[in-house]
């Protein structure tokens, strides 16, 4: 779950020197390559179809997620209303095909809708995702730009975080975050705890994702930007007098922008991965707040019920298909971006 | 040689001191302390039980003085009493823990290891075909799964659809008697934990070894070999795969340490007594001497496996001299 362990030993390939034909765009060069890769704007379009279903979501369920039917538990997935099952308490009779009463994924043990469950829960997943992987990566960004560029003690000081915090074994770490979130003793929870009330869960997620993952990032733009510091492009800068800030924002990270957007794409998979993990032992995502991590929490337990194997197969399956695209999307980027990397990884 | 070995493991000591102090101070900024868990279901015990007890562990003082005393302590070899146990913490982690995780990840890590060498091999000889695509989309899948859920939908299979076909979980079944059953038993417990817990590893190491592959069979050596009229087997093992498999030693010593500390999710879904679980419950209720000397131990365990991933690289490959 937490193994963020892609360390490629190997010196990654530095030039971003891309074929471009004339007249045509660095971006719309690699959109045209991009659309060329089916398998991830398949992906993509996958992709964005659970965003909008996750955004939609309390427009698109005739149930709010929480609604308990005590007489239509573990119901198996059906398109039709069972007989004797008066629809009751609905939000709204009907969505397009979807009647009230239908439980396209069957229910589960409260007889809650699952596909409801899950529609709702990917709000939850998907947030933490995207702005975990965003903070992230921007925070790696920052920190590998400052260490590969100012050098001196400052990298020294940077490198030896990087390598303790991959060297102190990540769960621990996380289970003690949480802990120390969590706990009202602390001042920076309780403030917490007084801003967002019930999302507070949802928040202290992705300030312990965030913590635990900007350390991959930070190495590879750290090994960009020392690469990239003594090219004439960069003394030409110095030359012309650009402070350092200027340097860095205006002429080094435009030119591992590249490697960045795929690194955040990638972290977005690894984020909802977490964050499952997580919820699944209990420590993420708290009810009544519904994720596809926190309906699996409890799942395992109904395995042996009759049609009790759904209320843990369609929220696992969203995830999989979910970090699934993204890691797809990654790929086509990839390939797309930087040219070079094409068919070798 | 020698003298980079020396400052290598020289180096280990401070870095160990500062993961042992921040684990420590992590630990300690947790609510509650170790006697909660004995005043727990205890109706007779007092108030000044309590107290008096804290003093005797001496969790009165600032978290730094009990850093000190444990630093003093384990400087003897003495990590202290396990209070969910009532036995020496170092007694419990490696008499009753670790064997079970070794157990576990060593398999796990053998069977990603050897499905993934040939596998990423052939998929990079075979580079575009559809057993090259195949591989691909299976280890993207391998990638994204979610361990746990892997594991509940093989304990599905195996154990509730096909009626106890494989066990659900645990290390054995008890009552079993005699060499062969439980030798048996013992591979039926673990079939379905090993699957889940090499998956991850089985998509990257794949691949890894596959884009390795792939950049080796275009260098200048292997075209050498190729026009000097040795056979292409020859070529391909002889050659390019002792050279390709390389960058996937590393790798694979890396990930080594992380076996034995991330297996959690694995261990909770297969109810697998392990390491991850034991550290886990420990820092739940607060039990910081078994927390602290396992946690210690999986770090000294990254950071050998580091050095030994950088040595083992260096007797292999002899372009790589330290001095």
């Amino acid at each position: 779950m937490t193994d963020n362990n892609n360390a490629d030993p190997r010196p990654t390939e530095i030039e971003n020197e891309v074929p471009m034909r004339h007249s045509e765009s660095y971006w719309r060069y690699a959109w045209r390559r991009f659309r060329r890769h089916r398998l991830a704007l398949a992906a993509g379009i996958v992709l964005l179809v659970l965003i909008l279903g996750a955004i939609l979501a309390p427009w698109l369920t005739p149930y709010h997620y929480s609604r308990q039917n005590r007489r239509n538990m573990f119901a198996p997935p059906s398109l039709s209303v069972p007989d004797g099952q008066a629809a009751d308490k609905c939000a709204r009779p009907q969505v397009l095909w979807w009647r009230c009463g239908i439980h396209p994924f069957g229910t589960d043990d409260l007889g809650r809708d699952i596909l409801a469950r899950v529609l709702h829960g990917g709000r939850v997943s998907l947030i933490v995702g995207f702005s975990a992987a965003f903070i992230s990566t921007l925070l790696g960004t920052l920190i590998g730009a400052i260490a590969g560029y100012w050098g001196g003690a400052l990298d020294a000081l940077a490198s030896r975080l990087i390598e303790i915090m991959l060297s102190i074994p990540q769960l621990p770490l996380l289970l003690i975050l949480v802990g120390l979130l969590a706990n009202p003793e602390v001042r920076f929870g309780v403030i917490l705890t007084g801003l967002l009330g019930d999302s507070k869960s949802i928040v202290m997620i992705i300030v312990v994702i965030i913590l635990l993952s900007w350390m991959s990032t930070a190495r590879l733009v750290r090994g960009q930007v020392i690469a990239l510091r003594q090219r004439d492009f960069v003394e030409a800068a110095r030359a012309v007098g650009a402070s350092r800030v200027r340097i860095v924002l205006r002429h080094l990270l435009p030119s591992v922008t590249s490697v960045i957007i795929v690194q955040a794409t990638l972290m977005t998979g690894e984020a909802i991965l977490i964050e499952s993990g997580l919820s699944f032992l209990g420590l993420g995502i708290q009810p009544p707040a519904v994720s596809w991590g926190n309906m699996l929490s409890r799942a395992q337990g109904f395995l042996y019920y009759p049609n009790g194997v759904y209320i843990a197969f369609f929220p696992g399956l969203f995830i999989l298909l979910t970090v699934l695209c993204a890691n797809f999307v990654g790929d086509g980027l990839r390939d797309a971006l930087d040219p070079r990397y094409h068919g070798r990884v | 040689m020698a003298t980079y070995l020396t400052r290598r493991i020289l180096q280990v000591i401070p870095t160990l001191f500062v993961i042992s102090l921040l684990l420590f101070g992590l630990l300690s900024m947790k609510p509650g302390d170790p006697i909660d868990e004995m005043r727990r279901g205890n109706p007779g015990f007092t108030q000044a039980d309590y107290d008096r007890l804290r003093e005797f562990y001496g969790l009165d003082k600032p978290w730094y003085v009990q850093y000190w005393r444990w630093l003093g302590r384990v400087m003897h070899g003495d990590f202290g009493p396990s209070r969910q146990f009532g036995r020496p913490a170092a007694q419990y982690i490696f008499k009753y823990r670790f064997p079970n995780t070794v157990l576990l990840s060593g398999l796990s890590l053998l069977v990603a290891f050897c499905v993934a060498v040939p596998t990423g091999v052939i998929s990079a000889l075979r580079q575009h075909s559809s057993v090259d695509y195949v591989i691909t989309v299976v280890n993207f899948i391998g990638v994204s799964i979610p361990i746990f859920w892997l594991g509940i939908m093989l304990i599905y299979i195996f154990a509730v659809h096909f009626r106890g076909f494989l066990p659900a979980g645990g290390l054995a079944t008890p009552g079993v008697t005699g060499t062969w059953p439980i030798f048996v038993d013992r591979l039926e417990h673990l079939l379905l934990p090993v699957i889940a817990l090499s998956s991850l590893q089985l998509a990257q190491w794949t691949r890894f070894m596959r884009s390795s592959m792939l950049e080796t069979i275009q260098l200048d050596f292997v075209v050498t070999a190729r026009s000097k009229g040795i056979s292409e087997r020859r070529v391909i093992f002889k050659h390019a795969l002792r050279n390709a498999i390389l960058p996937l030693i590393t790798l694979v010593g890396l990930n080594v340490p992380l076996l034995f500390s991330g297996a959690i999710l694995t261990e909770t879904v297969f109810n697998w007594p392990g390491m991850g679980r034991a550290i886990f419950d420990a820092i739940l209720v607060n039990d910081f001497n078994v927390a602290m000397v396992s946690l210690m131990f999986i770090s000294l365990l990254v950071l050998t496996f580091n050095l030994l991933a950088d040595l083992t690289y260096a007797l292999v490959d002899p372009r790589i001299r330290y001095g």
